[in-house]
């Protein structure tokens, strides 16, 4: 529909449309083809996959998994005992788990954690995640970030 | 008909749903890749064109294709995944030409909803992992590892429900996926997430955009440099990275697909719903995106792919119109247009509704569909076997023979055709005025019948009678020498070529003479213990003018033998059992295969592969060709061999793939047939039938013709009126450039022969044409056009009102005699016992045709019956109505004449939602769903109790894999009653893809055959990618999977005639019945088709 008017963007198609990739196929003038020589494919040989590739879906629940694989997270880095390593990872647990998630678990290894790297963990946390430490321990979730590392400290102290 | 059926497909789906370019079948060759819903067809790109390699089954309907290259591999990958959630990745060897399974599996979930905008299945550009979107709200992750091995798959959960398009962006260091979504308030947005591997989870990823086009619905990854991501909407496009962000207006157009041109990614062709194709360009410097641009280039077929291919060369595949290949010209033709269609590929989906009709009249079916849609719309015939365009044809009773001779050997055309009579023998030939007239060969005895003529070298004639052999100079016309039958002793049969006559005489006298320059010279003689009935010596060694060998067929011993020239000496004696005798034997040679065909009494065709330098006889096959005796004669058409087979159902034998293949010409009954190539009427056959000499040229030799009537519009109803030679159709025709709502529908009628539209009933606005049948009144001898409409206004859900049209045409035109309002659309019709039955809504209701006082017509309300959700499909026989609902299957109703009053029978209780049903007869009626199966259900009237009798019980179960618009009963060949084949009554079907195919009811002891020869070469012929042959014709819908009974999938059974001899071995053994039995069983099966 476009095209019936004499078109004022024609030269412009025609510069976009020069130099089209070209790897020497169609360069003869005659096109053939014939589709009568389509062979039909009979497949007569052995088509099972190679071992290993028959492919199957992990019928692990999606949040099971997820929780198992931090689990594991953490057992492996609570191996090697560096006290860093196991902030860092509680604090991964942390972001990563909802307010409702929060579980004993991660509360155990929070308070497993002495108190003055707490405090500095607090400062570092968002207000976000400690209000969610808050609700879970069934505290107040209001007031400036200063007041919840106060009230947090307390309950932990 | 009964419950035991065979389903096989007349003609492949031809809708185009996927397709791709890539490196697939070696580092070198660069191939298009094309999915046709259950087939892939694998192209060659070459400097001559596209050129076709496979054309691959698959046990599954494709839902995503995609070509990809694993690390460190110089191929590319083929992956394909189902819409029943299985998944293969192919790789081609080209070693021995197989597709190899590299890896395949099951990515269904037990739980989950499928996702309403079909599956996503998609690669990273890096190869790091396959993502699959199947289930709302899941997205199932395929990883690779770094040996490029698939690894156990698993699911992430994605927060957006409502997915429209998922890509991978390119340049990313982690695999990320960009999301077009919609959310509850129908805005639709895009976000990027990471896919992390090893927490098996999404990471917020580095962008998103809120608020996009309403109607934003196709992503476009940008390959590196520029990466990023185009989103298309229908009135924007939009240009979107994580530094980038460029919107510019384009349509209002819906784009349907896109193909990118360059590597780089700077310019798209995108294809919209229209078929107007467009140019989208991206401006850049160097990495930075400066804008876009969008030109239209011109119109093609609404394209549901466009892959581009090279030098300017562009496949597009339809599912609405033919594919095309295309060619972006950069010069606007005079239109204005700067695409140039160089080809066509033939596409009849979607077939929404189809007649057989038999239109020259001769006992052979034709399906016309309505096939297409929008502007792609049309209407195709379909037409089995090879046809014969009658150029001129005389008048003659009798013929027992005819040759054509040229007059010099250097002549490149036939001159003279010799008619052999019982007692006389006529010469015909071409006069100046280019018509055919009887002339004299003086040389030649015109007062005795013919048995062979042939041209011989040094511009010569051979004339075989039953006392002599006369050479005839082609030129003066005069007899040059002659050969005596010995005293006492007739030629009975003899054959020639240019230098050779071999000739038998009774007392089982072989006689072989040699041809020189006014020499004929008996050469050898031999005297064999039988009489011989038929001979040949058909040159197929180098030598054109000389055969090497001689192919003798015996009374008596009923055995062909080969005999070696000149010596005379036997070389082969195959005994051919049975009683019959060969009454015609040929030798000849297809694509450098030499073959001897022999023809039986009974209408049987012996084939072997024939060993020219020893003269042995291999792979002996036979089919039944009719049951007449056959005479067997090569001709050539577009400089190939072929043969052709007279009897009382003549067939052209040709092969392809080094195969024999056997197609019906469409003739009554042939009783000889020469090549008569004149300058007048060049690559022509001389035919002799039923009293009558015919002069014609040969359609193309393939199996089925399909003629392409373009209509412009979208036709969804046909049906045919023998009366006045017309055909009927319901159409609309939209009007895309007037806003909305401008859908015209109208009832047409079209001459039979022509095609062309006579005359036209515009419906009202906003009226659709449902249903269109022709038929005739009790006490009224007229025929009529009977139409059914609804009323589809925007603001309703279902329609409340329609009408019922009847017209009749008069002098080409349509007259509207009566109408009748209807309560809800009208979207069946039948004749039924004089009256008429409709199906309107939730009704079916009984309409009387009632002569008023005036001397008009008006359909009366007799008599109805409730109950159903929506009669979609209802099919009547006798007073039994079978009633396809919309989602509660088959009923059965009856119509009571005393009482005038329709009652439900019976019905099947399973929820299936019908897409088309049929009677197959009284007790047993076939239905299709909108699962892609096929089921048969039967009446149960001996049962015990009234709820057993109330119960239509399911006796047959099968996959199609294919949307069954309409059954028909009929068939697309012609019907010998006679014949094996011909009393097998059979329903044809067209779908959505375009498949027309067959269902065969069959005898219960054919069945148990074939379903034996079936599940043995389900262990000798393997599912593509691994899929099972099982698990795809199982019956499935959304409730249950079962196994496939009392169907038989024809498709697989008569791949059987394409095994090499090994594995048809195998499975003789398995079967313990001769390969020759086996093929001859199938071979027979192929021609319900």
């Amino acid at each position: 529909m476009l095209m019936d008017a004499p078109n004022p963007s024609s030269s412009a198609a025609s510069s976009f449309l020069a130099n089209l990739p070209s790897r020497g196929h169609f360069s003869s003038t005659i096109v053939l083809s014939n589709p009568v020589g389509m062979r039909a494919y009979v497949c007569d040989h052995d088509t099972s996959p190679p071992e290993g590739q028959h492919i199957k879906t992990n019928q692990q629940n999606i949040l099971i998994r997820s929780l198992t694989l931090k689990k594991q997270r953490g057992d492996s880095s609570s191996k090697d005992g560096s006290d860093g390593s196991r902030k860092r990872n509680a604090e991964k647990v942390l972001e990563r788990s909802s307010a409702k998630k929060t579980n004993n678990q991660i509360n155990s290894r929070q308070e497993g954690s002495n108190s003055q790297t707490a405090t500095r963990d607090f400062h570092n946390l968002t207000v976000e995640r400690l209000r969610a430490l808050l609700k879970a321990k069934g505290l107040s979730t209001k007031g400036k970030k200063e007041e919840l590392i106060t009230r947090l400290k307390d309950a932990t102290g | 008909m009964s419950i035991w059926n065979y389903v096989v497909t007349a003609h492949k789906p031809t809708n185009v749903t996927h397709s791709c370019v890539g490196n697939f079948t070696s580092p070198q060759d660069l191939n298009l890749i094309i999915a046709k819903c259950t087939r892939i067809e694998i192209h060659l790109l070459s400097p001559q064109g596209l050129q076709p390699m496979l054309d691959v089954p698959i046990y599954g309907r494709i839902a995503t294709l995609e070509l990809f290259r694993p690390h460190g591999e110089t191929q590319d990958y083929l992956f394909i995944a189902t819409e029943r959630y299985k998944f293969c990745v192919l790789q081609w060897d080209s070693e021995t030409s197989e597709l190899v399974t590299r890896a395949m599996g099951d990515v269904s979930d037990r739980i989950g909803r499928p996702t309403d905008n079909g599956q996503i299945g998609i690669i990273d550009p890096d190869c790091r992992l396959i993502g699959l979107h199947l289930y709302d709200g899941l997205f199932k992750v395929i990883p690779f590892d770094n040996k490029g091995q698939l690894k156990e798959a698993f699911n992430i959960r994605l927060e957006e429900l409502q997915v429209l398009d998922i890509k991978f962006l390119y340049g990313c260091s982690k695999p990320t996926i960009v999301v077009l979504y919609q959310d509850n308030k129908d805005a639709r947005h895009v976000k990027t997430y990471e896919v992390a591997l090893k927490d098996k989870d999404f990471v917020e990823g580095p962008w998103s955009q809120n608020n996009l086009d309403n109607g934003a619905d196709l992503l476009i990854p940008v390959p590196p440099p520029l990466c990023g991501v185009l989103i298309i909407g229908e009135e924007t496009i939009v240009y979107c990275s994580a530094n980038a962000f460029k919107a510019i207006p384009f349509g209002p157009s819906i784009t349907k697909a896109y193909g990118r041109v360059d590597p780089d990614g700077s310019r798209y062709l995108l294809g919209d719903h229209t078929g107007l194709l467009s140019l989208l360009v991206i401006t850049h410097e160097k990495e930075k995106v400066t804008g876009l641009k969008t030109e239209p280039l011109g119109e093609t077929s609404i394209a549901s792919t466009i892959s581009y291919l090279d030098n300017a060369f562009v496949y597009i595949g339809s599912s609405y119109g033919d594919s095309q290949l295309i060619k972006l010209n950069l010069q606007p033709d005079a239109k204005g247009s700067y695409v140039e269609v160089l080809e066509r590929y033939v596409n009849l989906g979607p077939i929404v509704d189809f007649c057989v009709v038999d239109l020259e009249r001769q006992g052979q079916g034709q399906v016309v569909t309505c096939s297409g849609a929008y502007k792609d719309g049309s209407l195709r015939v379909v037409r089995n076997g090879i046809g014969i365009n009658e150029q001129a044809s005389v008048e003659l009773q009798g013929i027992k023979g005819m040759w054509s001779l040229r007059s010099s050997t250097d002549d490149p055309f036939d001159t003279f055709l010799v008619v052999s009579f019982i007692s006389e023998t006529r010469i015909l030939a071409m006069n100046l005025e280019d018509e055919l007239e009887e002339t004299e060969i003086e040389g030649f005895c015109s007062q005795v019948q013919t048995l062979f003529c042939h041209d011989a070298v040094h511009n010569q004639l051979v004339q075989v009678t039953s006392n002599s052999v006369r050479l005839v100079s082609s030129t003066t016309r005069e007899l040059r020498n002659e050969w005596f039958a010995p005293s006492g002793y007739s030629v009975n049969v003899a054959t020639a070529n240019a230098t050779q006559v071999l000739l038998a005489t009774g007392g089982g006298h072989l006689v072989y003479l040699e041809i020189g320059d006014g020499i004929l010279q008996e050469v050898k003689h031999a005297q064999l213990e039988y009489e011989i009935s038929c001979l040949d010596i058909n040159p197929i060694g180098e030598n054109p003018n000389h055969s090497q060998l001689a192919a003798v067929g015996m009374w008596t011993d009923i055995s062909v033998r080969i005999f070696s020239l000149p010596d005379l000496n036997l070389v082969t004696k195959e005994q051919l059992g049975g009683e019959i005798i060969p009454r015609s034997v040929l030798l000849c040679a297809f694509e450098g295969i030499s073959y001897l065909l022999c023809a039986l009494g009974d209408g049987h065709l012996l084939n072997f592969m024939l060993n020219t330098s020893t003269g042995e006889l291999t792979d002996r096959k036979k089919v039944s060709l009719g049951t007449q005796p056959i005479t067997l004669r090569t001709f050539s058409s577009k400089n190939t061999t072929h043969v052709f087979a007279a009897s009382d159902r003549p067939t052209v034998i040709y092969s392809s793939n080094k195969k024999l293949l056997y197609s019906n010409v469409n003739l009554k009954e042939v009783s000889h047939m020469c090549p008569f190539n004149s300058a007048a009427f060049p690559d022509s056959l001389a035919i002799a039938k039923e009293g009558e000499l015919t002069i014609g040229t040969i359609d193309d030799i393939q199996k089925l013709h399909i003629r392409s009537i373009p209509l412009g519009e979208h036709a969804r109803r046909i049906c045919h009126q023998e009366h006045s030679r017309t055909f009927a159709i319901c159409s609309l025709k939209y009007n895309p450039t007037s806003g909305e709502d401008s859908e015209m529908h109208f009832v047409r009628l079209l001459d039979d022969q022509t095609f062309e539209f006579i005359s036209t009933y515009s419906l009202d606005t906003y009226e659709y044409g449902c249903f269109i049948i022709s038929c005739s009144f009790s006490d009224d001898n007229n025929v009529y056009y009977c139409v059914g409409t609804a009323y589809v206004l925007p603001e309703e859900n279902e329609p409340t009102k329609g009408r019922i049209l009847v017209f009749t045409v008069e002098d080409g035109k349509l007259q509207l005699i009566a109408e009748k309002e209807t309560k809800g659309a009208v979207y069946c019709l039948n004749a039924f016992n004089g009256k008429l039955l409709a199906a309107i809504n939730q009704k079916i209701q009984l309409y009387k045709w009632v002569l008023r006082d005036d001397g008009t017509h008006e359909l009366q309300s007799e008599c109805g019956h409730h109950g159903h959700i929506l009669a979609l499909y209802v099919q009547t026989r006798g007073d039994f109505i079978v009633v396809g609902d919309l989602m509660k299957s088959i009923s059965l109703l009856i119509y009571k004449h005393e009482e005038g009053a329709i009652e439900e029978r019976a019905r099947d209780y399973n929820a299936n939602w019908m897409s088309a049903v049929e009677i197959l007869d009284d007790d047993i009626y076939l239905g299709a769903e909108n699962n892609f199966n096929l089921f048969t259900v039967r009446k149960n009237s001996e049962g015990a109790t009234d709820e057993e009798r109330g119960r239509l019980e399911v006796v047959g179960e099968y996959h199609l894999g294919e949307f069954i618009n309409r059954f028909r009963h009929g068939s697309l060949v012609m019907r010998l009653p006679d014949s094996d084949v011909g009393q097998i009554p059979t329903v044809i079907f067209g779908t959505i893809n375009g498949v027309i195919g067959v269902i065969a009811s069959l005898p219960h002891e054919q069945y148990v055959f074939l379903e034996k020869l079936q599940s043995n070469l389900r262990k000798v012929i393997k599912g593509v990618g691994g899929l099972s042959h099982e698990q795809w014709r199982s019956f499935n819908n959304e409730k249950k999977t079962v196994e496939a009974r009392n169907f038989l999938d024809g498709d697989l059974i008569e791949s059987f005639l394409d095994l090499n001899r090994s594995k048809m071995d195998e499975i003789s053994k398995a079967m313990d019945v001769s390969v020759e039995e086996l093929c001859k069983r199938v071979e027979e099966l192929t021609r319900l088709h």
